[in-house]
């Protein structure tokens, strides 16, 4: 018996590393995959040719920021990354500093083409959108974020949070709906109008506590947008909401907010 | 001569009344030209453009960042305050910014006086805030060490809404700051901020706006 239980442990040894080895090997491979991967996707740097006299470089990514090196014509920068409407370059000689967008987008590529400096979001036909406002929830104030998909240029979905404060309870909502832009091509205004539907969850913070701790929510909304520079923007939105709860009354509120938001 | 003459006026007349209906169009005239047939030796080449892959240029609009300081708890005193913080940098006067912080209230001056008496329970001296805040940078600049160093810097103000949680009870909070940054290298940056929370308080059974004033050091990463 003894005999048997040593052959049972001495085999199992190799087989739980045999087993382990598979995994191993898997890890090792997609471990070089990803390296390999890594490797073939790192885009090579990006290399732009001075076309115009020269091409300041400033210290810092601001327009007060002194000019410390002077890049001339003809010659070639890296571009490292960007920060708002300011690119990291280094110039042929190892500085490293600061350009202005609008002047790195005369320079060209090794190869001649324009420099690929990637424009604005079109305001007009832009999908992602991040916001949050302020605003008032049932004559109470609410803080909101929310978050806009683009379906087309003027039919978007919109996913909000918000949280209102009031005197007898808390109130924290959940809400997703569909909106149309009216007038899409509008730059500085355009109407807006919306239905969706949502939760709501009460915390009571005075007596009487609330006869019911959540309830579904719906609501039709009318609002405006309008675009405030290059990747910020407006937004204000009137709903009114209709509560459904199983007290032989439905509840109505209003709700009014004004948010900026950024768009990608 | 005379003849000649007119007749060279009339077609000027004439041409220049041409130029006047034909203004509106773009471009000169089309002349009619034969083309010759395309000669069937010439092969047209069908060479599919190569697809060239610009490298895609890296944008660092977002900063993560930490921080530690005080925070005085209107009436609950001084106490340590820790949170964190995202921003992303609209342009380069204006940045979007969200905090998340947590402290602890002490003893209020009426508990002290009485020890008996408790005006918060244990649980509800946690204080949570949230706020979205806009920043815009008032002071960009630059901060010198020596003689030789040089760090970019920035004085901002922020104003923004939120959520403060204290005394178990989630309240509408106001707060206005100022702050600095230092850039140590151009991704990281150290901070220092002073920031007042407002909210409406009944604690002691007067509503009041109880101002809470932190501040902070921090350190964060842009990426």
């Amino acid at each position: 018996m003894t005999v048997v239980s040593i052959t049972t442990i001495h085999s199992s040894r190799p087989r739980s590393e045999l087993k382990r080895m598979p995994r191993l090997l898997a890890l090792v491979l997609v471990l070089q995959a990803w390296l390999f991967g890594v490797a073939q996707a790192a885009p090579t740097e990006l290399e732009l040719v001075v076309t115009q006299p020269y091409l300041e470089m400033h210290t810092g990514p601001g327009r007060g920021y002194p000019v410390f090196y002077v890049v001339g014509r003809g010659e070639a920068v890296v571009v490292l990354y960007s920060r708002t409407d300011w690119y990291r370059v280094r110039a042929p000689r190892g500085e490293e500093g600061w350009v202005r967008r609008d002047e790195l987008m005369q320079t060209e590529t090794v190869s001649g083409a324009p420099a690929p400096i990637p424009p604005y979001p079109d305001f007009a036909s832009h999908r992602w959108e991040l916001g949050a406002g302020y605003g008032v929830y049932n004559r109470e104030n609410l803080v909101t974020a929310y978050a806009d998909f683009g379906l087309t240029g003027s039919l978007d979905i919109e996913v909000a949070l918000q949280q209102a404060f009031g005197t007898i309870d808390n109130r924290l909502i959940g809400t997703i709906g569909i909106r149309n832009t009216v007038l899409p091509e509008s730059k500085w205004f355009s109407p807006t109008i919306g239905i969706g539907t949502g939760y709501q969850r009460l915390t009571s913070i005075a007596p009487p506590a609330p006869l019911e701790a959540s309830n579904q929510l719906a609501y039709a909304s009318l609002g405006a947008r309008g675009f405030i520079t290059r990747r910020f923007m407006w937004r204000f939105d009137w709903r009114t909401y209709v509560v459904f709860n199983d007290l032989n009354k439905t509840e109505e509120l209003e709700e009014w907010k004004f948010g900026l938001a950024v768009f990608f | 001569m005379e003849i000649r003459l007119g007749s060279v006026l009339l077609a000027a007349l004439l041409l220049s009344g041409c130029g006047w209906f034909h203004r509106g169009d773009k471009g000169p005239a089309p002349v009619p030209v034969d083309e010759p047939p395309p000669d069937p030796t010439i092969i047209d080449p069908q060479v599919t453009r190569r697809k060239v892959d610009t490298p895609h240029i890296k944008s660092k609009d977002f900063e993560v960042g930490v921080y530690f300081g005080a925070l005085s708890i209107e009436d609950f005193g001084t106490n340590p305050i820790y949170g964190a913080s995202l921003a992303y940098h609209v342009s380069e006067d204006f940045f979007l910014q969200g905090n998340l912080a947590r402290s602890k209230g002490g003893q209020s001056s009426l508990e002290e006086v009485f020890p008996d008496v408790s005006v918060v329970s244990s649980s509800g001296r946690r204080f949570t805030y949230y706020d979205l805040d806009v920043g815009y940078n008032v002071l960009p600049g630059e901060v010198f060490f020596g003689r030789g160093r040089a760090y970019n810097s920035a004085l901002y103000v922020t104003v923004g809404i939120g959520d403060v949680k204290f005394a178990d009870q989630d309240t509408f909070a106001l707060n206005f700051g100022v702050g600095g940054r230092l850039l140590i290298t151009d991704w990281l940056a150290a901070h220092l901020d002073v920031r007042d929370h407002v909210f409406e308080s009944d604690l002691f059974g007067v509503t009041k706006n109880a101002h809470n004033i932190e501040a902070t050091l921090g350190l964060s990463v842009f990426y």
